[in-house]
Protein backbone atom coordinates (compact mmCIF):
# COMPACT_ATOMS: atom_id res chain seq x y z
CA UNK A 1 0.00 0.00 0.00
CA UNK A 2 1.27 3.45 -0.87
CA UNK A 3 2.84 5.22 2.12
CA UNK A 4 2.67 9.01 2.24
CA UNK A 5 4.58 10.81 4.95
CA UNK A 6 3.73 14.41 5.76
CA UNK A 7 6.24 16.25 7.91
CA UNK A 8 4.36 19.07 9.57
CA UNK A 9 0.97 19.26 11.22
CA UNK A 10 -0.26 22.78 10.54
CA UNK A 11 -2.00 24.67 7.70
CA UNK A 12 -0.25 23.02 4.75
CA UNK A 13 0.08 19.53 6.23
CA UNK A 14 -3.57 19.35 7.26
CA UNK A 15 -4.76 20.69 3.90
CA UNK A 16 -2.66 18.01 2.20
CA UNK A 17 -4.26 15.29 4.34
CA UNK A 18 -7.74 16.53 3.49
CA UNK A 19 -7.20 16.75 -0.23
CA UNK A 20 -5.49 13.35 -0.39
CA UNK A 21 -8.37 11.76 1.51
CA UNK A 22 -10.87 13.37 -0.88
CA UNK A 23 -9.33 11.28 -3.64
CA UNK A 24 -7.78 8.29 -1.97
CA UNK A 25 -9.13 6.60 1.11
CA UNK A 26 -6.73 3.64 0.93
CA UNK A 27 -3.18 4.98 1.03
CA UNK A 28 -1.36 5.15 4.35
CA UNK A 29 -0.80 8.66 5.65
CA UNK A 30 1.62 9.41 8.48
CA UNK A 31 1.82 12.94 9.87
CA UNK A 32 4.83 13.87 11.99
CA UNK A 33 5.18 16.95 14.16
CA UNK A 34 7.87 18.05 16.57
CA UNK A 35 5.22 19.71 18.72
CA UNK A 36 3.05 17.94 21.30
CA UNK A 37 -0.34 19.15 20.10
CA UNK A 38 -2.85 18.21 17.44
CA UNK A 39 -3.18 20.91 14.76
CA UNK A 40 -3.76 24.33 16.25
CA UNK A 41 -4.36 27.85 14.96
CA UNK A 42 -0.98 29.47 15.01
CA UNK A 43 -2.43 32.84 13.98
CA UNK A 44 -4.79 32.76 16.98
CA UNK A 45 -1.89 32.56 19.45
CA UNK A 46 -1.79 36.33 19.88
CA UNK A 47 -5.53 36.33 20.73
CA UNK A 48 -4.81 33.60 23.31
CA UNK A 49 -1.93 35.63 24.69
CA UNK A 50 -4.25 38.64 24.93
CA UNK A 51 -6.83 36.60 26.81
CA UNK A 52 -9.39 37.28 24.05
CA UNK A 53 -9.87 33.51 23.60
CA UNK A 54 -9.20 30.50 25.80
CA UNK A 55 -6.82 27.65 25.03
CA UNK A 56 -9.74 25.53 23.77
CA UNK A 57 -10.19 27.93 20.85
CA UNK A 58 -6.73 27.12 19.52
CA UNK A 59 -7.88 23.73 18.24
CA UNK A 60 -7.78 23.71 14.43
CA UNK A 61 -8.30 19.97 14.01
CA UNK A 62 -8.90 17.75 17.02
CA UNK A 63 -8.03 14.09 17.72
CA UNK A 64 -11.10 12.88 15.81
CA UNK A 65 -9.75 14.45 12.61
CA UNK A 66 -6.82 12.02 12.55
CA UNK A 67 -9.06 9.08 13.35
CA UNK A 68 -11.70 9.99 10.77
CA UNK A 69 -9.07 10.47 8.08
CA UNK A 70 -7.17 7.34 9.04
CA UNK A 71 -3.94 9.19 9.76
CA UNK A 72 -1.06 7.83 11.86
CA UNK A 73 -0.01 10.80 13.95
CA UNK A 74 3.47 11.03 15.45
CA UNK A 75 3.79 13.95 17.85
CA UNK A 76 6.77 15.36 19.71
CA UNK A 77 9.37 14.00 17.31
CA UNK A 78 11.56 16.03 15.03
CA UNK A 79 12.56 14.78 11.62
CA UNK A 80 16.27 15.48 11.39
CA UNK A 81 17.07 14.23 7.93
CA UNK A 82 15.53 13.27 4.60
CA UNK A 83 17.29 10.64 2.54
CA UNK A 84 15.80 10.87 -0.97
CA UNK A 85 18.05 8.08 -2.29
CA UNK A 86 16.59 5.58 0.15
CA UNK A 87 13.12 7.18 0.25
CA UNK A 88 13.56 7.42 3.98
CA UNK A 89 13.35 9.96 6.75
CA UNK A 90 15.25 9.88 10.03
CA UNK A 91 13.75 11.01 13.31
CA UNK A 92 15.74 12.54 16.15
CA UNK A 93 15.57 9.25 18.06
CA UNK A 94 17.32 7.58 15.06
CA UNK A 95 14.10 5.82 14.00
CA UNK A 96 13.85 5.50 10.22
CA UNK A 97 10.61 5.57 8.25
CA UNK A 98 10.11 4.67 4.58
CA UNK A 99 7.90 6.62 2.24
CA UNK A 100 6.65 6.38 -1.31
CA UNK A 101 5.75 10.05 -1.40
CA UNK A 102 6.98 12.71 1.02
CA UNK A 103 5.37 16.07 1.78
CA UNK A 104 7.59 18.57 3.53
CA UNK A 105 5.37 21.04 5.37
CA UNK A 106 7.73 21.89 8.20
CA UNK A 107 6.75 25.56 8.39
CA UNK A 108 9.00 28.28 9.69
CA UNK A 109 10.50 29.50 12.95
CA UNK A 110 10.97 32.92 14.46
CA UNK A 111 14.13 34.55 13.15
CA UNK A 112 16.37 35.34 16.07
CA UNK A 113 18.73 38.27 15.52
CA UNK A 114 22.37 38.02 16.51
CA UNK A 115 22.07 39.93 19.70
CA UNK A 116 24.17 39.72 22.84
CA UNK A 117 22.10 38.21 25.64
CA UNK A 118 19.42 36.69 23.44
CA UNK A 119 19.62 33.34 25.27
CA UNK A 120 18.49 34.92 28.55
CA UNK A 121 15.38 33.71 30.32
CA UNK A 122 12.52 36.02 29.38
CA UNK A 123 13.22 36.22 25.65
CA UNK A 124 10.60 34.65 23.39
CA UNK A 125 9.30 34.28 19.88
CA UNK A 126 5.52 34.22 19.38
CA UNK A 127 5.27 31.10 17.33
CA UNK A 128 4.13 28.13 19.38
CA UNK A 129 1.72 27.26 22.18
CA UNK A 130 4.83 26.68 24.29
CA UNK A 131 5.99 30.27 23.68
CA UNK A 132 2.63 31.65 24.80
CA UNK A 133 2.42 29.46 27.90
CA UNK A 134 5.88 30.54 28.98
CA UNK A 135 5.08 34.22 28.44
CA UNK A 136 1.82 33.81 30.37
CA UNK A 137 3.79 32.23 33.19
CA UNK A 138 5.91 35.37 33.52
CA UNK A 139 3.01 37.85 33.45
CA UNK A 140 2.41 37.88 37.23
CA UNK A 141 5.94 39.14 37.84
CA UNK A 142 6.26 41.37 34.77
CA UNK A 143 5.48 45.06 34.59
CA UNK A 144 7.05 45.95 31.27
CA UNK A 145 7.62 44.09 28.02
CA UNK A 146 9.63 45.10 25.00
CA UNK A 147 8.85 43.88 21.52
CA UNK A 148 11.63 43.88 18.96
CA UNK A 149 10.20 44.40 15.48
CA UNK A 150 7.27 46.39 14.12
CA UNK A 151 5.87 43.72 11.82
CA UNK A 152 2.57 41.92 12.23
CA UNK A 153 3.83 39.52 14.89
CA UNK A 154 5.51 42.27 16.85
CA UNK A 155 2.43 44.48 16.85
CA UNK A 156 0.09 41.60 17.67
CA UNK A 157 2.34 40.63 20.57
CA UNK A 158 2.33 44.23 21.78
CA UNK A 159 -1.44 44.45 21.44
CA UNK A 160 -1.88 41.21 23.37
CA UNK A 161 0.34 42.14 26.30
CA UNK A 162 -1.18 45.61 26.50
CA UNK A 163 -4.55 43.92 26.93
CA UNK A 164 -2.99 41.98 29.80
CA UNK A 165 -2.11 45.26 31.49
CA UNK A 166 1.61 45.17 30.75
CA UNK A 167 3.47 48.34 29.76
CA UNK A 168 4.59 47.89 26.17
CA UNK A 169 7.44 49.34 24.22
CA UNK A 170 7.76 48.30 20.60
CA UNK A 171 11.21 48.87 19.18
CA UNK A 172 11.25 49.21 15.41
CA UNK A 173 14.46 49.45 13.46
CA UNK A 174 12.94 51.08 10.37
CA UNK A 175 11.32 54.50 10.18
CA UNK A 176 7.81 53.03 10.16
CA UNK A 177 5.88 50.05 11.48
CA UNK A 178 4.71 47.25 9.14
CA UNK A 179 7.34 48.29 6.61
CA UNK A 180 7.04 45.00 4.71
CA UNK A 181 3.32 45.34 4.05
CA UNK A 182 2.32 49.02 4.22
CA UNK A 183 3.48 52.37 2.92
CA UNK A 184 4.34 55.17 5.33
CA UNK A 185 0.97 56.92 5.06
CA UNK A 186 -0.99 53.86 6.21
CA UNK A 187 1.65 52.89 8.77
CA UNK A 188 1.64 56.34 10.37
CA UNK A 189 -2.14 56.30 10.78
CA UNK A 190 -1.99 52.88 12.45
CA UNK A 191 0.95 53.93 14.60
CA UNK A 192 -1.04 56.95 15.81
CA UNK A 193 -3.99 54.69 16.54
CA UNK A 194 -1.83 52.20 18.48
CA UNK A 195 -0.22 55.08 20.38
CA UNK A 196 -3.64 56.44 21.34
CA UNK A 197 -4.44 52.98 22.68
CA UNK A 198 -1.38 52.91 24.89
CA UNK A 199 1.27 51.14 22.81
CA UNK A 200 4.53 53.02 22.88
CA UNK A 201 6.35 52.64 19.58
CA UNK A 202 9.96 53.68 19.12
CA UNK A 203 10.94 53.83 15.44
CA UNK A 204 14.42 54.17 14.00
CA UNK A 205 15.91 52.34 16.99
CA UNK A 206 17.27 48.86 17.46
CA UNK A 207 18.25 46.72 20.41
CA UNK A 208 22.02 46.54 20.94
CA UNK A 209 22.12 44.16 23.90
CA UNK A 210 19.88 42.32 26.30
CA UNK A 211 21.04 42.86 29.88
CA UNK A 212 20.65 40.78 33.04
CA UNK A 213 22.25 37.98 35.01
CA UNK A 214 20.74 34.88 33.41
CA UNK A 215 17.32 36.46 33.75
CA UNK A 216 16.45 39.36 31.51
CA UNK A 217 16.49 42.73 33.26
CA UNK A 218 16.72 45.34 30.51
CA UNK A 219 17.15 46.12 26.83
CA UNK A 220 19.97 48.40 25.80
CA UNK A 221 19.20 50.31 22.60
CA UNK A 222 21.68 51.36 19.94
CA UNK A 223 21.11 54.93 21.09
CA UNK A 224 22.58 53.96 24.47
CA UNK A 225 19.25 54.21 26.27
CA UNK A 226 18.42 51.34 28.65
CA UNK A 227 14.83 50.17 29.16
CA UNK A 228 14.07 47.97 32.15
CA UNK A 229 11.95 44.97 31.10
CA UNK A 230 11.11 41.46 32.24
CA UNK A 231 9.97 40.15 28.85
CA UNK A 232 11.31 40.55 25.33
CA UNK A 233 9.36 39.23 22.37
CA UNK A 234 11.16 38.91 19.09
CA UNK A 235 9.12 39.76 16.00
CA UNK A 236 11.77 39.88 13.34
CA UNK A 237 10.08 37.67 10.79
CA UNK A 238 10.30 33.95 10.18
CA UNK A 239 12.78 31.60 8.52
CA UNK A 240 11.76 28.36 6.74
CA UNK A 241 12.53 25.11 8.61
CA UNK A 242 14.63 23.40 5.96
CA UNK A 243 17.56 21.95 7.93
CA UNK A 244 16.31 18.42 7.25
CA UNK A 245 17.06 18.61 3.50
CA UNK A 246 20.55 20.06 3.86
CA UNK A 247 23.05 18.34 1.54
CA UNK A 248 20.36 16.38 -0.30
CA UNK A 249 19.13 16.58 -3.89
CA UNK A 250 16.14 18.64 -2.73
CA UNK A 251 16.91 22.09 -4.09
CA UNK A 252 16.46 25.09 -1.82
CA UNK A 253 17.07 28.81 -1.76
CA UNK A 254 15.61 30.65 1.19
CA UNK A 255 12.97 27.92 1.22
CA UNK A 256 12.48 24.64 -0.62
CA UNK A 257 11.94 25.48 -4.26
CA UNK A 258 8.81 23.98 -5.80
CA UNK A 259 7.37 24.00 -9.30
CA UNK A 260 3.79 24.85 -10.21
CA UNK A 261 2.71 21.40 -9.05
CA UNK A 262 4.30 21.98 -5.62
CA UNK A 263 6.88 19.36 -6.47
CA UNK A 264 10.51 19.78 -5.37
CA UNK A 265 13.53 18.91 -7.50
CA UNK A 266 13.04 15.30 -6.35
CA UNK A 267 10.27 13.43 -8.15
CA UNK A 268 8.37 12.01 -5.16
CA UNK A 269 8.93 14.87 -2.71
CA UNK A 270 6.54 17.81 -2.42
CA UNK A 271 6.85 20.93 -0.29
CA UNK A 272 4.20 23.42 0.76
CA UNK A 273 3.51 26.14 3.28
CA UNK A 274 6.01 28.38 5.05
CA UNK A 275 8.99 26.15 4.23
CA UNK A 276 8.37 26.38 0.49
CA UNK A 277 9.67 28.95 -1.95
CA UNK A 278 6.93 29.40 -4.51
CA UNK A 279 6.27 31.54 -7.56
CA UNK A 280 4.90 34.91 -6.44
CA UNK A 281 2.52 36.07 -9.18
CA UNK A 282 2.86 39.74 -8.29
CA UNK A 283 6.64 39.91 -7.91
CA UNK A 284 7.03 37.34 -10.71
CA UNK A 285 9.83 35.54 -8.91
CA UNK A 286 10.27 32.70 -6.44
CA UNK A 287 9.59 33.85 -2.93
CA UNK A 288 8.74 32.55 0.53
CA UNK A 289 5.28 33.95 1.32
CA UNK A 290 4.82 32.49 4.77
CA UNK A 291 1.11 33.14 5.22
CA UNK A 292 -1.78 30.93 6.31
CA UNK A 293 -3.97 31.20 3.15
CA UNK A 294 -1.01 30.47 0.88
CA UNK A 295 -0.07 27.46 2.99
CA UNK A 296 -3.55 25.94 2.88
CA UNK A 297 -3.87 26.38 -0.88
CA UNK A 298 -0.43 24.87 -1.45
CA UNK A 299 -1.11 21.92 0.83
CA UNK A 300 -4.42 21.32 -0.89
CA UNK A 301 -2.87 21.34 -4.37
CA UNK A 302 0.11 19.24 -3.32
CA UNK A 303 -2.35 16.65 -2.01
CA UNK A 304 -4.30 16.61 -5.24
CA UNK A 305 -1.18 16.29 -7.33
CA UNK A 306 0.01 13.38 -5.21
CA UNK A 307 -3.27 11.79 -6.30
CA UNK A 308 -2.34 12.37 -9.95
CA UNK A 309 -4.60 15.33 -10.52
CA UNK A 310 -2.08 17.71 -12.13
CA UNK A 311 -3.55 20.84 -10.57
CA UNK A 312 -1.47 23.87 -11.41
CA UNK A 313 -0.76 26.44 -8.71
CA UNK A 314 -1.13 30.00 -9.94
CA UNK A 315 1.33 31.10 -7.29
CA UNK A 316 1.51 32.84 -3.95
CA UNK A 317 1.04 36.46 -2.99
CA UNK A 318 1.90 38.55 0.01
CA UNK A 319 -1.44 39.42 1.59
CA UNK A 320 -2.44 40.36 5.09
CA UNK A 321 -5.57 41.26 6.97
CA UNK A 322 -5.28 42.53 10.51
CA UNK A 323 -7.21 44.70 12.92
CA UNK A 324 -5.90 46.68 15.88
CA UNK A 325 -8.30 48.22 18.39
CA UNK A 326 -11.13 48.32 15.85
CA UNK A 327 -9.05 49.63 12.93
CA UNK A 328 -8.88 47.03 10.13
CA UNK A 329 -6.35 47.03 7.33
CA UNK A 330 -5.78 44.79 4.32
CA UNK A 331 -2.70 44.85 2.13
CA UNK A 332 -1.93 42.77 -0.93
CA UNK A 333 0.98 42.57 -3.34
CA UNK A 334 3.52 45.38 -3.25
CA UNK A 335 3.11 48.28 -0.81
CA UNK A 336 5.45 50.78 -2.39
CA UNK A 337 5.46 51.84 -6.01
CA UNK A 338 8.52 51.38 -8.18
CA UNK A 339 9.63 53.31 -11.24
CA UNK A 340 7.12 53.10 -14.09
CA UNK A 341 4.19 52.41 -11.80
CA UNK A 342 1.12 54.51 -11.28
CA UNK A 343 -0.53 55.23 -7.93
CA UNK A 344 -4.13 56.10 -7.18
CA UNK A 345 -4.96 56.95 -3.61
CA UNK A 346 -7.58 58.53 -1.40
CA UNK A 347 -6.89 59.70 2.12
CA UNK A 348 -9.35 60.80 4.79
CA UNK A 349 -7.01 61.16 7.74
CA UNK A 350 -9.68 62.35 10.18
CA UNK A 351 -11.59 59.10 9.76
CA UNK A 352 -8.43 57.01 9.38
CA UNK A 353 -9.53 55.94 5.92
CA UNK A 354 -6.91 55.33 3.26
CA UNK A 355 -7.13 53.48 -0.01
CA UNK A 356 -4.28 53.04 -2.40
CA UNK A 357 -3.74 50.97 -5.51
CA UNK A 358 -0.50 50.54 -7.40
CA UNK A 359 -0.76 49.94 -11.13
CA UNK A 360 1.67 48.81 -13.77
CA UNK A 361 0.50 48.96 -17.37
CA UNK A 362 -3.06 49.24 -16.04
CA UNK A 363 -2.75 46.03 -14.04
CA UNK A 364 -3.01 45.98 -10.26
CA UNK A 365 0.24 45.21 -8.44
CA UNK A 366 -0.60 46.26 -4.93
CA UNK A 367 -3.46 47.43 -2.77
CA UNK A 368 -3.73 48.98 0.68
CA UNK A 369 -7.17 49.36 2.24
CA UNK A 370 -7.34 50.99 5.65
CA UNK A 371 -10.63 51.11 7.52
CA UNK A 372 -12.57 50.31 4.31
CA UNK A 373 -11.81 46.66 3.67
CA UNK A 374 -15.22 45.48 2.45
CA UNK A 375 -14.25 45.13 -1.20
CA UNK A 376 -10.74 43.76 -0.75
CA UNK A 377 -11.42 40.42 -2.44
CA UNK A 378 -12.29 42.14 -5.71
CA UNK A 379 -8.87 43.74 -5.89
CA UNK A 380 -7.26 40.38 -5.20
CA UNK A 381 -9.28 38.93 -8.07
CA UNK A 382 -8.07 41.70 -10.39
CA UNK A 383 -4.47 41.03 -9.35
CA UNK A 384 -4.85 37.26 -9.80
CA UNK A 385 -6.28 37.65 -13.30
CA UNK A 386 -3.81 40.37 -14.30
CA UNK A 387 -6.92 42.20 -15.53
CA UNK A 388 -6.65 45.43 -17.51
CA UNK A 389 -8.50 47.93 -15.32
CA UNK A 390 -8.45 50.95 -17.68
CA UNK A 391 -12.25 50.88 -18.06
CA UNK A 392 -12.86 51.08 -14.29
CA UNK A 393 -9.88 53.21 -13.31
CA UNK A 394 -11.99 56.19 -12.21
CA UNK A 395 -14.10 53.96 -9.96
CA UNK A 396 -11.35 51.84 -8.39
CA UNK A 397 -11.21 53.75 -5.11
CA UNK A 398 -14.95 54.34 -4.70
CA UNK A 399 -16.68 52.59 -1.82
CA UNK A 400 -19.37 51.56 -4.35
CA UNK A 401 -16.83 49.62 -6.42
CA UNK A 402 -18.13 46.07 -6.67
CA UNK A 403 -17.85 42.71 -8.38
CA UNK A 404 -20.41 43.52 -11.10
CA UNK A 405 -18.11 46.26 -12.35
CA UNK A 406 -15.18 43.88 -12.83
CA UNK A 407 -16.79 40.64 -13.99
CA UNK A 408 -16.28 41.44 -17.68
CA UNK A 409 -12.59 42.09 -17.07
CA UNK A 410 -11.74 38.67 -15.67
CA UNK A 411 -12.08 36.63 -18.83
CA UNK A 412 -14.10 33.86 -17.23
CA UNK A 413 -17.71 32.75 -17.52
CA UNK A 414 -20.16 34.42 -15.20
CA UNK A 415 -22.95 32.04 -14.36
CA UNK A 416 -25.30 33.51 -11.79
CA UNK A 417 -26.62 36.54 -13.66
CA UNK A 418 -29.28 35.79 -16.23
CA UNK A 419 -31.38 37.93 -18.46
CA UNK A 420 -34.99 37.11 -19.24
CA UNK A 421 -34.64 39.54 -22.14
CA UNK A 422 -32.33 36.98 -23.76
CA UNK A 423 -28.70 36.02 -23.38
CA UNK A 424 -27.12 34.90 -20.16
CA UNK A 425 -24.14 36.71 -18.77
CA UNK A 426 -25.03 40.32 -18.47
CA UNK B 1 -27.05 21.91 -4.54
CA UNK B 2 -29.59 24.66 -5.00
CA UNK B 3 -27.98 27.98 -5.73
CA UNK B 4 -29.18 31.57 -6.10
CA UNK B 5 -29.40 33.04 -9.59
CA UNK B 6 -30.52 36.52 -10.52
CA UNK B 7 -32.52 37.70 -13.51
CA UNK B 8 -31.14 41.16 -13.74
CA UNK B 9 -33.80 42.28 -16.25
CA UNK B 10 -36.43 41.67 -13.60
CA UNK B 11 -34.53 43.21 -10.69
CA UNK B 12 -35.66 46.76 -9.95
CA UNK B 13 -33.20 47.38 -7.12
CA UNK B 14 -36.08 47.77 -4.68
CA UNK B 15 -33.94 46.03 -2.04
CA UNK B 16 -36.88 44.14 -0.58
CA UNK B 17 -34.49 41.16 -0.48
CA UNK B 18 -32.08 43.08 1.75
CA UNK B 19 -34.84 43.86 4.22
CA UNK B 20 -36.26 40.33 4.16
CA UNK B 21 -32.74 39.03 4.79
CA UNK B 22 -32.24 41.33 7.80
CA UNK B 23 -35.59 40.36 9.28
CA UNK B 24 -35.06 36.68 8.58
CA UNK B 25 -31.76 36.77 10.46
CA UNK B 26 -33.00 38.95 13.32
CA UNK B 27 -33.86 37.60 16.75
CA UNK B 28 -37.50 38.66 16.62
CA UNK B 29 -38.20 37.90 12.91
CA UNK B 30 -40.44 40.96 13.08
CA UNK B 31 -39.50 44.03 11.06
CA UNK B 32 -40.85 46.50 13.62
CA UNK B 33 -38.82 44.88 16.40
CA UNK B 34 -35.77 43.97 14.33
CA UNK B 35 -34.84 47.61 13.73
CA UNK B 36 -34.35 48.12 17.47
CA UNK B 37 -32.22 45.04 18.02
CA UNK B 38 -28.66 45.37 19.19
CA UNK B 39 -26.56 44.35 17.36
CA UNK B 40 -28.58 45.22 14.30
CA UNK B 41 -29.23 42.36 11.90
CA UNK B 42 -27.40 43.19 8.65
CA UNK B 43 -28.34 42.06 5.14
CA UNK B 44 -26.36 39.10 3.77
CA UNK B 45 -27.47 40.05 0.27
CA UNK B 46 -26.69 43.46 -1.21
CA UNK B 47 -27.96 44.92 -4.44
CA UNK B 48 -25.00 46.51 -6.21
CA UNK B 49 -24.99 48.42 -9.46
CA UNK B 50 -23.10 48.25 -12.68
CA UNK B 51 -23.99 51.28 -14.73
CA UNK B 52 -27.77 51.45 -14.38
CA UNK B 53 -28.20 47.70 -14.00
CA UNK B 54 -28.76 46.30 -10.52
CA UNK B 55 -26.79 43.18 -9.57
CA UNK B 56 -27.72 41.42 -6.33
CA UNK B 57 -24.71 39.87 -4.58
CA UNK B 58 -24.46 37.24 -1.93
CA UNK B 59 -22.28 34.28 -1.00
CA UNK B 60 -22.19 31.70 -3.79
CA UNK B 61 -21.13 28.83 -1.56
CA UNK B 62 -18.30 28.15 -4.03
CA UNK B 63 -17.19 24.62 -4.87
CA UNK B 64 -13.66 25.54 -3.86
CA UNK B 65 -14.27 28.33 -1.39
CA UNK B 66 -11.29 30.65 -0.93
CA UNK B 67 -12.73 31.88 2.35
CA UNK B 68 -12.55 28.39 3.81
CA UNK B 69 -8.94 28.03 2.67
CA UNK B 70 -7.98 31.39 4.16
CA UNK B 71 -9.79 30.89 7.47
CA UNK B 72 -7.07 30.67 10.07
CA UNK B 73 -9.33 29.45 12.88
CA UNK B 74 -11.06 26.71 10.92
CA UNK B 75 -14.45 28.25 11.76
CA UNK B 76 -15.45 28.25 8.09
CA UNK B 77 -16.03 24.88 6.47
CA UNK B 78 -17.55 23.43 3.32
CA UNK B 79 -20.23 20.98 4.40
CA UNK B 80 -19.91 17.77 2.42
CA UNK B 81 -23.60 16.85 2.73
CA UNK B 82 -25.26 20.16 1.89
CA UNK B 83 -22.41 21.79 -0.07
CA UNK B 84 -22.97 24.95 1.98
CA UNK B 85 -20.15 27.01 3.43
CA UNK B 86 -20.84 27.00 7.17
CA UNK B 87 -19.50 29.18 9.95
CA UNK B 88 -18.94 28.21 13.57
CA UNK B 89 -19.35 31.66 15.09
CA UNK B 90 -17.90 30.57 18.43
CA UNK B 91 -14.53 29.96 16.81
CA UNK B 92 -14.35 33.12 14.68
CA UNK B 93 -11.96 35.84 15.90
CA UNK B 94 -12.82 38.49 13.29
CA UNK B 95 -9.49 38.42 11.44
CA UNK B 96 -11.28 39.23 8.14
CA UNK B 97 -9.11 36.84 6.10
CA UNK B 98 -12.34 35.61 4.47
CA UNK B 99 -13.25 39.18 3.54
CA UNK B 100 -9.80 39.65 2.03
CA UNK B 101 -10.04 36.67 -0.32
CA UNK B 102 -13.70 36.47 -1.39
CA UNK B 103 -13.58 37.03 -5.18
CA UNK B 104 -17.12 38.47 -5.14
CA UNK B 105 -16.79 40.69 -2.06
CA UNK B 106 -19.82 38.79 -0.80
CA UNK B 107 -18.47 38.66 2.78
CA UNK B 108 -18.48 41.85 4.81
CA UNK B 109 -16.99 42.61 8.21
CA UNK B 110 -19.54 43.40 10.94
CA UNK B 111 -17.63 45.71 13.24
CA UNK B 112 -20.23 45.32 16.01
CA UNK B 113 -20.16 41.55 16.33
CA UNK B 114 -16.67 40.99 14.86
CA UNK B 115 -18.19 38.15 12.83
CA UNK B 116 -18.38 38.27 9.02
CA UNK B 117 -21.77 38.87 7.43
CA UNK B 118 -22.39 36.09 4.92
CA UNK B 119 -25.38 34.37 3.31
CA UNK B 120 -26.27 31.08 5.03
CA UNK B 121 -28.89 30.24 2.40
CA UNK B 122 -31.49 30.46 5.23
CA UNK B 123 -30.56 26.83 5.83
CA UNK B 124 -32.89 26.43 8.80
CA UNK B 125 -35.93 27.77 6.91
CA UNK B 126 -37.95 26.33 4.06
CA UNK B 127 -36.42 28.67 1.51
CA UNK B 128 -34.12 31.72 1.36
CA UNK B 129 -36.02 34.81 2.51
CA UNK B 130 -34.69 36.90 -0.40
CA UNK B 131 -36.27 34.49 -2.87
CA UNK B 132 -39.55 34.46 -0.98
CA UNK B 133 -39.74 38.24 -0.75
CA UNK B 134 -38.72 39.32 -4.25
CA UNK B 135 -41.77 41.05 -5.78
CA UNK B 136 -40.58 40.48 -9.37
CA UNK B 137 -39.27 36.92 -9.00
CA UNK B 138 -35.84 38.14 -10.04
CA UNK B 139 -34.13 35.79 -7.59
CA UNK B 140 -34.18 32.16 -8.66
CA UNK B 141 -33.31 29.36 -6.27
CA UNK B 142 -32.67 26.07 -8.05
CA UNK B 143 -30.25 23.34 -9.06
CA UNK B 144 -27.94 24.24 -11.91
CA UNK B 145 -29.57 21.61 -14.14
CA UNK B 146 -33.02 23.13 -13.62
CA UNK B 147 -31.80 26.54 -14.65
CA UNK B 148 -32.13 25.94 -18.38
CA UNK B 149 -35.87 25.37 -17.94
CA UNK B 150 -36.40 28.68 -16.19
Amino acid sequence: MKQIIIIGNSAAGIAAVESIRNKDSDCRITVISDEDYTAYCRCVLSYYLAGDVGEDRLVYRGQDFYKNNNVDLILGKKVVRVDPKKNQIVLEDKQKLDYDTLVIATGSSAKLPELKGIQKRGVFGLRTVKDVKEILGLLPVAKTACVLGGGLIGLKAGYALKKRGIDIKIIVKSKQILSQVLDKTAADIIQGHLGANGLEILTGLDAAELLGNGELKAVKLDSGKVIGTEIVIIGKGVAPNIGLIKDTAVKAGEGIIVDKFLKTSVENIYACGDCAQTYDFVLEKYQVNALWPNAVEQGCLAGRNICQENSEYLGSIGMNSVEFFGLPVVSMGIAREEAGMEVLSRLDANNKIYKKVILKDNCLKGVILLNRIENSGIYLELIRHKADISSVKNELLNDTFNYAKIMDLLGKDETIYLSSAGGTHV
Amino acid sequence: MKRLYYDIEKCMACKTCEIACCVGHSLSKDIMKAIFEEPLSLPRIKVKEKGQKPHPMSCRHCDEPRCVMACMTGCLSKDKKTSLVLIDKNRCVGCWMCVMVCPYAAIRPDQKTKIPVRCDMCKDLDMPQCVKSCPTQAIIWCEEEELAKK
